[in-house]
């Protein structure tokens, strides 16, 4: 009958703690000192915007593993070609049109020396072009040994092996015995185990690197050029994302704080450019750009102009397109939320206290608007890389030998019966950077703006 | 809504021919002529200028083009057969309709596929078949037409042998079927992520409840109910679709050798035949303004709430 309010329910009160409680003392009405005051505040630490932000991302899984992978990608474009032998434009006689992992003759009598051998070296570790050497003194370090030698002519074609007995070390073998399916005529250098002066020195290798993706019709490596190509590709749709971003974001806030008769002209223009099918223009421009954009490039003696020139007439008309037609979705994203933001009451307060403009966009607009702009920058990328690849495809990108993921498509499709692998590579590598930029900007929509998040 | 559509008819026609303008003179920009050969003298090239009405003022000339397309002259090819007319060109031979024939079969095969796979993967809401399409479509969107295109002409015309390499200008059912999915895959997948987004935000819905409430039968309240009012953020992204298979169209034609008319939009750019250039231009721009136009006006039908003046949001 009693349980429920025995000793220990809730409702349960001790009289002796009441008493407690409300008996004072004169210490009770000390003014609390600094530290005390100080203990009150609130002690939670601000989380900043892109912090909060952050951690709703680390928790996306999909998103996380994606931004893994692009980060991957990204040292395959731009570390990767420092990794390896090959360079993009670098054609190999011999070894034509190889299968992945496939090595032609001359580099498997090269892997078989390389085998039974401690190093070897040369310049480029084919047999097409092995090595070339001026005359002069040459050292190479191997184990805690330098062999020194001299040449007293140029040397031509020619693989300096060192082996593993002491006696004869170096030995030089020579291109045209290389082709004849053997290696062991020979010829020895005079060496020492003291490095000569003035000596250059020589790194030693001690394999063929195989041609992971194959070579294509002109003895390329196909690796290197997907290297090359996923580099281009992602840096055009980087580019091409900052441009929209610029041009947008500027023309959207105009038009959205300016307003009325402003804001209707700029927005029947947008609506006008809007309705333009962009891809029949982006060809026409192609085709028209291609001939004053070179004249540019060859005249010109400018830094700036250099560099544009290596990209190729193709990629200037790409940016120049997306600087004319693919800002629009921007500037009408932008103006939206300028135009939502402007009346929201914490505005409102803001010029009633007597804010100035240029401190209600700064505190108010710009860090409100952040997150949507951020959002759309970021799958503008991958839009980009399409238009790209399309263009390329179509033969009116990059130009060769410079290779975008798109250009090799299209390359591989001329011998696509026989040799598949050519387009499967280039094709998943561009597959993967476009869906792992698609899941990274769903990530940060839900993560800029949880508000959005369904 | 009288005033809507005559107001959009009329921003339409503006807009063909700003296209008409900006074509006109980026054709001109381009330096050299289209009769520029290696044999070919000053005095011929100012002949054939003349001939062709080149030698104009270049206003005058814009005049002209904008005067003969309203008569329904579109001019006579420079380069392609020298002197057919570019109505022979574009809609002789069919090649017209077999661009226009893939379009529409891959548009409606996205539509009546995406918009169920979407409801689907709706309604079974975080369970496995969900999962499947969400893979498939997230995939589905990052695949490139052509690398598509290329990947099952490989696999199926030349591994497998089941279909024919060339589609040729499409004469069996067996011709199309690589053309149209390579066309229409990526906007399956779209209209299918679109559909579950804009299918979820109905589930969710007040009115929803209050169907399911009074016993409305799940089938029914998926089809009549929630349908409905997702169905309104896919018929506005149709615009887009039809720009994106005229562009996906150039990359189709081009894998499995149809005769249509991307490929040969290409070509009279490469030429430089301006009436051929501007022909097709002007043909594709209409084809796609006509869908905004449809799309815009069939968005404002579909949806009360939007105030019918012609001012936004």
């Amino acid at each position: 009958m009693n349980g429920r309010f025995s000793k220990f329910s809730p409702f349960h009160v001790d009289p002796e703690k009441i008493e407690k409680t409300f008996s004072l003392t004169a210490e009770d009405f000390v003014p609390a000192n600094d530290e005390e005051k100080a203990a009150m505040e609130e002690k939670h630490k601000s989380v900043s915007y892109w912090r909060d932000a952050w951690r709703r991302f680390r928790s996306n899984t999909v998103s996380m593993v994606a931004l893994v992978i692009f980060i991957i990608c990204l040292l395959f474009a731009f570390l990767g070609p420092a990794l390896i032998p090959y360079s993009y434009d670098d054609q190999y006689r011999t070894s034509q049109k190889m299968g992945p992992f496939e090595y032609s003759k001359g580099e498997e009598l090269i892997k078989s020396i390389a085998d039974s051998c401690d190093g070897f070296y040369a310049t480029a570790l084919r047999a097409g072009s092995i090595t070339a050497l001026n005359k002069g003194n040459y050292f190479i370090k191997d184990k805690g040994k330098i062999y020194a030698f001299t040449l007293d002519g140029a040397l031509e074609k020619s693989v300096i092996v060192l082996r593993r007995d002491d006696k004869d070390p170096l030995i030089i073998v020579k291109e045209d015995d290389i082709k004849n399916g053997s290696w062991s005529k020979y010829e020895a250098i005079s060496y020492t185990d003291t490095a000569a002066e003035d000596a250059m020195k020589l790194e030693l290798s001690t394999g063929v690197f195989p041609h992971v993706f194959g070579t294509d019709s002109a003895g390329r490596d196909l690796m290197a050029r997907t290297m090359y190509g996923t580099r281009v590709s992602i840096i055009i749709g980087v580019m091409a994302a900052i441009i929209v971003l610029i041009i947008g974001a500027t023309y959207g806030a105009i038009s959205g704080l300016s307003g009325g008769k402003v804001d209707f002209v700029m927005m029947r223009i947008v609506e006008l450019i809007y309705s333009i099918p962009e891809v029949l223009v982006v060809l026409l421009l192609q085709v028209v750009l291609k001939d004053p954009l070179t004249e540019w490039f060859s005249s010109s003696s400018s830094g700036f102009v250099k560099a544009m020139s290596s990209l190729g007439s193709g990629i200037i008309s790409i940016f120049i397109t997306f600087a004319l037609l693919y800002w629009v979705t921007m500037a009408r994203i932008v103006r939206g939320q300028v135009l939502q933001l402007k009346q929201q009451e914490y505005v409102t307060a803001a010029t009633a206290l007597g804010a100035s403009n240029g401190r209600i966009i700064r505190r108010h607009l710009l860090p409100n608007c952040v997150g949507s702009v951020v959002i759309t920058t970021c799958l503008q990328i991958p839009s980009a890389i399409f238009l790209e690849s399309f263009l390329s495809f179509l033969g009116l990108g990059v130009s060769a030998p410079m290779a975008s993921l798109g250009s090799l498509c299209s390359d591989a499709l001329e011998t696509i019966q026989l040799y598949p692998y050519r387009l499967i590579f280039p094709g998943i590598v561009l597959t993967i950077v476009i869906l792992t930029l698609n899941l990274i900007g769903d990530g940060l929509r839900d993560s800029l703006d949880p508000r959005l998040k369904k | 809504m009288t005033a809507y559509i005559v107001k959009r008819i009329i921003a339409s026609v503006l807009t063909l021919l700003l296209i008409m303008c900006i074509t006109f003179l980026l054709m001109n920009a381009v330096p050299g002529s289209p009769f520029l050969t290696e044999k070919s003298t000053p005095e011929m090239i100012a002949r054939a200028n003349a001939k062709y009405g080149l030698d104009q003022p270049l206003l005058v000339q814009l005049f002209n083009y904008i005067k003969n397309y309203l008569k329904g002259d579109l001019g006579t090819s420079l380069k392609m057969q020298e002197g057919t007319s570019v109505g022979t060109i574009i809609f002789g031979q069919g090649k017209f309709w077999l661009s226009i024939k893939l379009g529409v079969v891959a548009l409606v095969l996205a539509v009546l596929i995406g918009i169920p796979l979407g409801c689907i993967a709706a309604y079974n809401r975080g369970k496995w078949i969900d999962g499947l399409l969400r893979v498939i479509t997230t995939v589905g969107v990052a695949v490139p037409t052509f690398v598509l295109a290329t990947l099952l002409l490989v696999t199926f015309a030349v591994k497998l042998r089941w279909l024919p390499t060339l589609s040729g200008s499409l004469p069996s059912f067996k011709s199309y079927i690589m053309p149209v999915i390579s066309l229409s895959f990526y906007f399956l997948c779209y209209v299918a992520k679109l559909t579950r987004t804009s299918m979820l935000d109905a589930i969710n819905q007040d009115y929803i409840r209050t169907a399911r409430a009074k016993g409305v039968k799940t089938r029914k309240l998926i089809v009549k109910h929630a349908l409905r009012n997702s169905l309104i953020p896919v018929i506005t992204y149709l615009g887009p679709v039809m720009a994106g298979i005229i562009t996906g169209s150039f990359v189709v034609e081009s894998t499995f050798s149809i005769p249509g008319l991307g490929k040969y939009f290409i070509q009279s750019i490469l030429n430089r035949d301006y009436p051929v250039i501007m022909a097709t231009t002007v043909v594709l721009a209409a084809l796609v303004i006509f869908m905004n136009l449809v799309v815009d006006i069939a968005y404002k039908i579909v949806d009360p709430r939007i105030t019918l003046t012609g001012k936004e949001d």
